[in-house]
């Protein structure tokens, strides 16, 4: 049993943190952005496997399915997520390939951060 | 005994002087106004309530044309002719008379023979006034229109359809408000007598037992076949609707009764008084403050719980006297959501004492079920964690749609509204606290200020995500949304489950009335019929009322639109168009993964609603409506709103198309 398959099935943030913690320096995220074209072909994989119907076009995450851009978990984390998940339909590699998979973190990757909560005035619920 | 035993044209020819008036029957009847009585409602507060209604005045004087009508034949024709051409009291007045006096404000309806009687008395005889008809394109927008009206008035409308075809349009819609708990009275028109019935539709439109097709969710019916009958059977209708666990009921109307002459029938006087909600017994009452008091961490989950304002406000009062934190399940707007002890559901994993307050589904608080090829659960509270369940569920059920969710064995269980019994249980609290408790509850309020103040944090932190995104995120249109009506007195009438529930974590919902909760049996066409009844309702009050519609759920019933138009009922509704049925995609996709053989592209089929687009604000234009869109740019948002914020400021429907993000 490897150290990733150890990481608790539920247990939300708990679990990325753990993996993190398991992993070590070594694995964090480190890696160079993939190129243009990566993303371009990930964005593509991303709209034609739907990954938008539960993360939204955007990564940004919805009741039906968590916030996975912009993001900070390694590839390893990601890869654990969509393949091996309890909460999404587990993504085989017969449905989807490593690389395909590499294509796709490389646009979650590439999706910039959003303004800041001061930059945003109509954010203001008071 | 059947109906023309009662009613023949014959007992009209009688002398005058021996019939009874109806209408001073009823003047003298003492029936009081159960709709206005709110089961919420202090013992004093209904007396009181009972007592103003005995005081009020009876029926509407007849006007010089009706008693004209009433006292003579008209001129060129014989007495004999008269009885043969005339009716000059149909028992549909008389039904409209009672109708009146229940107080039922609103009846909607899609117009029908098998009650044609009943439909002139409301419209001449009554003036068409408190009943007014509201005018629907099919019974289940009807039926979901008095489910939206009840969920903020607090009353029951009536729904006039003809008990076969309109029965069978309107079920739907009674499904949902049977599993909402949404009282209403069905008035089903049917021609029982066979030898009366004119040929071809009249026979098509009747049945021997027109309400079996509703029976199973719906909590009483009955079919009268006298005025008197029918008057113990409506107020006896009420009162079972308006009794905790509520829900519909249904009356059917005979054609023969409301259109022949009532003649000289001795009916008799009623007197009714409203039922009191049943209160959770003392003794499991005072058991259950203990447990509470015990508990280091209690946490309250309320579901189908205030009825009205009252309600959310005592259930402030046992939060706060235990400073224990509550998970507002939103089936009804139970508590303020800017109130520092309103928590995620979350909460209850770390609680020893978990008081559910009238759940839709115990079991799914407790525990959850994990989607897989092997379906297993998983306990999502501690392990000991002790459950304590106050509500009406089991007082009423039926066995045949499942409504009733999966069976969870609490470990106290207490029958009786919960609304009502959360007095007793707060002064059970409160009496029994002991000073160490009090002197932990200053920990468990800074513990619980400082949470609600992250998740706070949090929430319009999330809301930064996807901010500019086109098609626009859920987030941005609620927060622009909110941006057009804060300034207002807004009301909230649609759910916002399918747009990840950003209402209830972005706007501060303090009041009882800015929340609606859901349609109750997740059948669809529930949306935009029960955003106009809602919306009628707080025309009433000068409030904005808002809708975020979603685009399945409208094609089901557009019409409401056009009812909105029609009876100028203001109402501000924006879509959360994804074009198609978005909860499905999720689920293909699932069993395509589970079986390995992938979703590329293939989820569009039986999903989507695309190619070609469904141009909503085109549809609800043509229903009447002041309409704009589709808007897929986020920046245009802003403005459209504006504009239509001020056509619902002048009294009509305004409606927005938003292009947006699936959830």
């Amino acid at each position: 049993m490897n150290a990733i398959s150890q990481i608790p099935r539920f247990g939300g943030r708990a679990a990325w943190v753990l993996l993190l913690w398991v992993l070590g320096p070594a694995a964090a995220y480190s890696q160079e952005r993939d190129s243009d074209e990566a993303v371009r072909e990930g964005r593509a994989l991303y709209d034609s496997h739907q990954c938008w119907q539960c993360h939204g076009y955007e990564g940004q995450g919805s009741v039906a399915g968590v916030r996975i851009a912009p993001t900070l978990y390694p590839f390893e984390a990601f890869s654990r997520l969509v393949r091996h998940t309890n909460i999404m339909p587990a993504y085989s590699p017969n449905v989807l390939s490593e690389e395909q998979l590499r294509l796709i973190y490389a646009f979650v990757l590439s999706v910039p951060e959003p303004p800041p909560l001061e930059d945003i005035p109509d954010l203001n619920f008071e | 005994m059947k109906p023309e035993e009662q009613s023949r044209p014959e007992n009209s020819a009688q002398d005058e002087s021996e019939s009874v008036n109806r209408r001073e029957f009823l003047s003298s009847a003492t029936v009081a106004g159960l709709a206005a009585a709110s089961v919420g409602a202090t013992g004093k507060a209904a007396a009181q309530q009972v007592a103003s209604n005995e005081a009020a005045p009876g029926a509407l004087p007849p006007t010089a044309a009706q008693e004209a009508m009433e006292s003579e034949v008209p001129a060129g024709y014989s007495a004999e002719e008269a009885r043969e051409y005339f009716v000059r009291n149909p028992g549909s007045d008389f039904m409209v008379d009672l109708i009146k006096r229940i107080g039922m404000d609103y009846i909607t309806t899609n117009p029908g023979s098998s009650f044609r009687g009943l439909h002139e008395s409301i419209v001449n005889y009554g003036g068409n006034q408190a009943p007014e008809l509201l005018t629907c394109v099919h019974e289940e927008q009807a039926v979901a229109m008095a489910h939206g009206y009840y969920k903020v008035t607090g009353k029951p409308m009536g729904v006039l359809c003809h008990g076969t075809v309109g029965l069978q349009h309107a079920s739907m819609a009674v499904y949902n408000a049977w599993c909402d708990r949404a009282p209403m009275i069905l008035l089903a028109g049917n021609h029982l007598d066979a030898a009366e019935r004119r040929p071809g539709a009249e026979w098509s439109h009747s049945a021997q037992d027109c309400v079996r097709v509703v029976r199973d969710y719906i909590k009483w019916d009955d079919m009268p076949l006298s005025l008197r009958h029918y008057t113990e059977s409506m107020v006896r209708g009420f009162k079972i609707a308006m009794t905790p666990p509520m829900g519909p009921v249904a009356v059917v109307l005979d054609g023969h009764l409301q259109e022949a002459e009532v003649g000289d029938q001795q009916l008799g006087t009623i007197s009714i008084a409203p039922n009191q909600p049943p209160s959770g017994d003392e003794a499991a009452v005072a058991e259950a403050a203990r447990w509470m008091l015990e508990a280091e961490s209690p946490v309250i989950v309320a579901d189908l719980m205030a009825h009205d304002q009252d309600g959310v406000e005592r259930l402030v009062a046992l939060a706060e006297a235990l400073q224990a934190p509550v998970v507002n399940q939103f089936g009804r707007m139970n508590f303020p959501n800017s109130h520092y002890l309103s928590q995620g559901a979350a909460a209850v994993a770390q609680a020893d004492v978990v008081l559910g307050l009238e759940l839709f589904d115990t079991w799914g608080v407790i525990n959850t079920l994990r989607d897989r090829v092997h379906r297993d659960s998983v306990r999502k509270a501690r392990p000991d964690a002790r459950v304590i369940s106050i509500g009406s569920n089991d007082l009423f059920t039926k066995s045949n749609y499942q409504n009733f969710q999966r069976f969870y064995p609490s470990d106290l269980s207490i029958a009786g509204d919960a609304q009502a019994t959360l007095p007793g249980l707060t002064d059970a609290v409160l009496s029994g606290m002991l000073r160490s408790r009090r002197v932990s509850n200053a920990e468990r309020e800074a513990r619980w200020r400082d949470a609600h103040a992250r998740a706070r944090e949090q929430a319009m932190n999330e809301a930064r995500y996807g901010w500019d995104a086109s098609p626009v995120s859920t987030a941005r249109l609620y927060a622009e949304l909110w941006k057009a009506v804060k300034d207002r007195d807004w009301a909230l009438v649609s759910d916002d489950g399918m747009q990840s529930r950003w209402a209830r974590r972005l706007w501060p919902i303090d009041r009882h009335y800015q929340f609606i909760g859901r349609s109750g049996g997740a059948g669809l066409g529930y949306g935009a019929p029960a955003a106009v009844g809602a919306a009628l309702a707080h025309r009433a009050e000068g409030r904005i009322a808002v809708n975020v519609q979603r685009d399945g759920d409208m094609m089901y019933t557009p019409g409401a639109f056009w009812t909105a138009a029609y009876h100028g009922i203001p109402l501000l509704t924006v879509t959360h168009n994804n074009q198609g049925y978005h909860q499905e995609f999720m689920h293909l996709q699932r069993m395509a993964a589970r079986r390995q053989r992938g979703i590329d592209g293939s989820s569009w089929v039986g999903n989507e609603l695309r190619n070609p687009d469904i141009d909503l604000a085109r549809i609800a234009s043509a229903m009447g409506v002041w309409a704009e869109g589709p808007i897929g740019d986020p920046g245009d948002l802003a403005p459209a709103l504006a504009r239509a914020v001020e056509v619902v400021d002048g009294g009509e429907p305004a409606f927005v198309d938003v292009r947006c993000q699936p959830r």
